[in-house]
C-alpha cells in the first residue's frame, strides 16, 4: 500500500514539475531552458508572499502571476525571433535561466530560505500514516492533467493551438493569429512552471539553484512524450513506479538515475516514445 | 610552462631569505595566511570564518599584538575546492610568504594545500571538523573527528532505549565516512543497524528510504548528508512523513537546524561549539563580534570559533617558542593551550584536540538547548606516527 501511494504521489510530482516544459514544447517546440528557473522563481514568490505576512496559499495565484507576466516578457524580447532556429532558442533560454538564478542570488543571497509549509501532517490510509502533503500533490496533478485536457479540446485556445501545432502555416492561412496563440501559451507555460516550483516549496530546499535537480528529470519526461497530455501521464507514473520501485528494493542511488536510463532506452526503442501516431 | 620552474626556484629563494633572521625584526608585522571558500560551496559559511579571524586580530593588535609585534591577515579564495587551494596557497604560501595558515576548508582544499605548505615549511592550522586521519608534521587541526562527534549521540540515543537505529546519508566521503563511523561504534555499544541508505549528493527525493525506514522498525534515525540542499529537503520529507522516531543529524548546523523552523524542532545536534554555550568565555566572543561587526555579524558557528581559537592557539605557540620559526612554533603547539568559547583547548594528542562535546536539541522557539556535556572527548589515533 505504501508503495502505491509512493508512486502515484512521486508521478504526480513528475507531472507537475515537467507540466510548464510541456506545454512551450509542446506547442512551441522549443526547448525552454530556462524552466528550472521559472520553478525557482515560483518558490521564491512563496518567500516574499510569507514575509509579508500573507499565507502561503496566496503564492499559488502571484506565482502564476509573475510567472505569466515574465513569460510574456520574455517571449516578446527573447524567443519571438527564435522560433526556426531551436538550437539558438536552447541557449539563448539555457542564458537567461543563469541570469535569473544571479538576479535571485543577488536579491536573496546564496543561503537557503524556509517558507512555511502549505500544509503539513499525515493522514491515515487504511491505518498507515501519510503525508497528507503527497496526497495533496496527487490532487493537484489530477487537476491540473483534466485542466489541460479541457482548455485544449474545448477551449477556441486549445483549438488555435492544436491547429499551430498540426499545420503552422495552414493555421495562419485560416486566420488564426498565430504569434498570439504562441505569447498566450509561452506565458501559460512559464506560469505553471512558477506554480510547480511553490508546489515544491514544502519538499525542496528553496535556494537559487533548487531548479536544477528537477530540470533533467522533466526534460527527459517531456521527450518521451511529445504532444499528448495522456502520453505524459503515462510516461510520468511508469517512470515514477520505475523509480520508486528500484529505490526501494535495490539502491537509492541506483532509482535516481532510472527516468534518465529509462527514457534513452524508450527513446532508442521506439522514436516517438510514449506518443502516439 | 617551461619558464615556471625558474620562476618558482627564485620564489623560493626569497622566501628562504626572508624567512630568515630578516623578518625577525621588531615591529615587523606578523602575517596570518586564510586560505578560505569565498566561493563554491563553502561560501555560506566563508563569512563567519573571516570575521572570527578578524575579530581575533584586532584583539590581539589591541593587547600588544605576538612578541611586541602587530599581527595581519591575508585571505585568499580557494574556490573551496582542488584547483583553487593549489593558487591560493602557492600565493600565500610563496608570494605573501606568510608566517603561518590558519584555514577552514573543504577536505579537498586541504588536500591540495598541505603539500605546498610542506613545501613552503610553514605551520598550518586546520580549523574545520573533517573526517580524520590526514597527518602531516606541518598540520595540526583543532576541529573535531568523526571519534569525537558520533559517541555522544548515540550514547544519547541508547541511553534512551534506542536499540534500532537507521542511517541516511549523501553519497560522498564524508557522508559515508561518519555513517561507517557511526556503525561500528553502534555495533561495539551492542545495537543494531536495520537500515543504511544514501542518496547522491544531487538528489531531492527522499520518497523511497523513507518508506524503507518507516517499514524497517527503528528506534532512531541518523542522517549525515552534505550540508546545505539535501539536509533540508530530508528533513522536510521525512517531517511530512510523520516519522517520529528521535532524530539525530551530523551534518547540521545550528543555524540551518534553527532556519528549519518547525520541521527542524527536535533534531540533535553534536557539535564542539553551540552559541547556548553557558561560560563567560563564550558569552565575550559573541558580545565582541556583535559590536565589531553589528548588522553585519555572522553568527558563530561550529567551523568559525574553531578559527578564533586557532589564531590565540598560534600567539600561545609563538610567545612559547620566542619567535616565528616553523620549527619551534610546531615544537610549541602541542604543548601550549587556549580557553576560548569552546573550552580549553589544547592541540595536544597526534597533532589533534581533545575537545568538550556538547549535545544540543532544537527547540520550539528556534533555540538550540544543551541538553548533555561530554568533556575532553579523546580524538583517537588519528596520526600514530606523529
Amino acid at each position: 500500500m505504501a508503495l502505491l501511494l509512493d508512486i502515484t504521489t512521486t508521478a504526480a510530482l513528475l507531472f507537475i514539475v515537467s507540466a510548464g516544459l510541456f506545454v512551450i514544447f509542446g506547442v512551441l517546440k522549443i526547448i525552454n531552458f530556462a524552466h528550472a528557473a521559472w520553478l525557482t522563481i515560483g518558490a521564491y514568490t512563496t518567500v516574499v508572499a510569507t514575509r509579508m505576512g500573507f499565507s502561503p496559499w496566496l503564492s499559488l495565484p502571484l506565482a502564476v502571476f509573475v510567472g505569466g507576466l515574465l513569460g510574456a516578457a520574455t517571449e516578446i524580447a527573447i524567443v519571438r525571433p527564435l522560433y526556426r532556429r531551436s538550437l539558438d532558442a536552447i541557449l539563448a533560454t539555457w542564458g537567461l535561466g543563469v541570469v535569473i538564478v544571479q538576479i535571485i542570488t543577488l536579491t536573496f543571497g546564496r543561503d537557503m530560505q524556509m517558507p512555511p509549509a502549505l500544509i503539513t501532517g499525515t493522514v491515515d490510509v487504511l491505518g498507515m500514516p501519510y503525508s497528507s502533503y503527497r496526497l495533496f500533490l496527487l490532487v493537484a496533478a489530477v487537476i491540473m492533467g483534466l485542466a489541460f485536457v479541457l482548455v485544449l479540446e474545448r477551449t477556441r485556445l486549445g483549438l488555435n493551438a492544436q491547429a499551430v501545432i498540426m499545420n503552422e502555416t495552414l493555421a495562419r492561412a485560416l486566420g488564426i493569429n498565430t504569434s498570439q496563440v504562441r505569447l498566450v501559451t509561452f506565458m501559460l507555460g512559464s506560469a505553471i512552471a512558477a506554480l510547480a516550483g511553490v508546489l515544491l516549496t514544502p519538499l525542496s530546499s528553496v535556494d537559487p539553484t533548487m531548479g536544477i535537480s528537477w530540470l533533467i528529470g522533466a526534460f527527459m519526461l517531456v521527450m518521451v512524450s511529445g504532444t499528448s497530455v495522456a502520453a505524459l501521464a503515462l510516461a510520468c507514473l511508469c517512470f515514477g513506479a520505475a523509480q520508486v520501485l528500484v529505490s526501494t528494493w535495490i539502491s537509492p542511488i541506483l532509482g535516481s538515475v532510472t527516468v534518465a536510463v529509462l527514457c534513452a532506452v524508450v527513446l532508442r526503442l521506439h522514436p516517438k516514445g510514449f506518443a502516439r501516431g | 610552462m617551461k619558464n615556471a620552474k625558474p620562476t618558482c626556484l627564485c620564489l623560493l629563494l626569497a622566501t628562504a631569505l626572508v624567512s630568515g633572521p630578516a623578518l625577525a625584526q621588531e615591529g615587523e608585522p606578523i602575517t596570518i595566511g586564510v586560505p578560505v571558500g569565498l566561493s563554491g560551496a563553502n561560501s555560506v559559511i566563508a563569512p563567519a570564518v573571516v570575521q572570527a579571524t578578524q575579530l581575533a586580530v584586532e584583539q590581539i593588535n589591541a593587547s600588544g599584538g605576538i612578541l611586541g609585534r602587530p599581527v595581519k591577515v591575508v585571505v585568499a579564495d580557494d574556490a573551496s575546492g582542488a584547483a583553487g587551494a593549489q593558487t591560493a596557497y602557492n600565493t600565500l604560501v610563496f608570494q605573501n610568504d606568510v608566517d603561518v595558515l590558519i584555514a577552514m576548508e573543504t577536505s579537498a582544499a586541504r588536500n591540495a594545500g598541505l603539500p605546498i605548505v610542506e613545501e613552503g615549511e610553514k605551520p598550518f592550522i586546520y580549523s574545520s571538523f573533517y573526517e580524520g586521519r590526514s597527518c602531516s608534521p606541518n598540520m595540526f587541526v583543532n576541529g573535531w573527528v568523526p571519534e569525537q562527534q558520533v559517541p555522544p549521540v548515540v550514547e544519547k540515543l541508547m541511553a534512551d532505549g534506542a536499540r534500532n537505529f537507521f542511517l541516511i546519508g549523501s553519497d560522498y566521503a564524508f557522508g559515508r565516512g561518519m555513517l561507517e563511523f557511526s556503525r561500528k561504534y553502534i555495533e561495539d555499544k551492542g545495537g543494531k543497524i536495520v537500515g543504511e541508505e544514501y542518496l547522491p549528493m544531487e538528489g531531492s527525493d527522499w520518497t523511497a528510504i523513507l518508506s524503507n525506514l518507516r517499514s524497517a522498525g527503528a528506534d532512531a534515525v541518523i542522517t549525515s548528508t552534505a550540508g546545505g540542499t539535501p539536509n533540508v529537503t530530508l528533513t522536510k520529507q521525512l517531517r511530512a512523513s510523520g516519522i517520529s522516531i528521535p532524530y539525530a543529524n551530523l551534518a547540521v548546523d545550528e543555524g540551518t537546524a534553527k532556519a528549519m523552523g518547525a520541521d527542524g524542532v527536535g533534531i540533535l545536534i553534536s557539535a564542539s561549539y553551540l552559541t547556548a554555550i553557558d561560560t563567560p568565555e563564550n558569552k565575550d566572543f559573541i558580545a565582541a563580534l556583535e559590536k565589531k561587526f553589528g548588522g553585519e555579524m555572522r553568527t558563530p558557528n561550529d567551523l568559525s570559533t574553531p578559527q578564533y581559537e586557532a589564531v590565540y592557539l598560534y600567539k600561545a605557540a609563538v610567545e612559547k617558542a620566542g619567535s616565528t620559526e616553523t620549527e619551534a612554533v610546531l615544537a610549541a603547539f602541542p604543548e601550549v593551550s587556549f580557553k576560548g568559547p569552546r573550552g580549553e583547548i589544547s592541540m595536544s594528542k597526534q597533532h589533534h584536540a581533545p575537545l568538550t562535546m556538547y549535545l544540543g536539541e532544537v527547540q520550539a522557539d528556534g533555540s538550540v538547548k544543551v541538553v548533555a556535556e561530554f568533556p575532553n572527548v579523546d580524538p583517537g589515533d588519528q596520526c600514530p606516527d606523529l
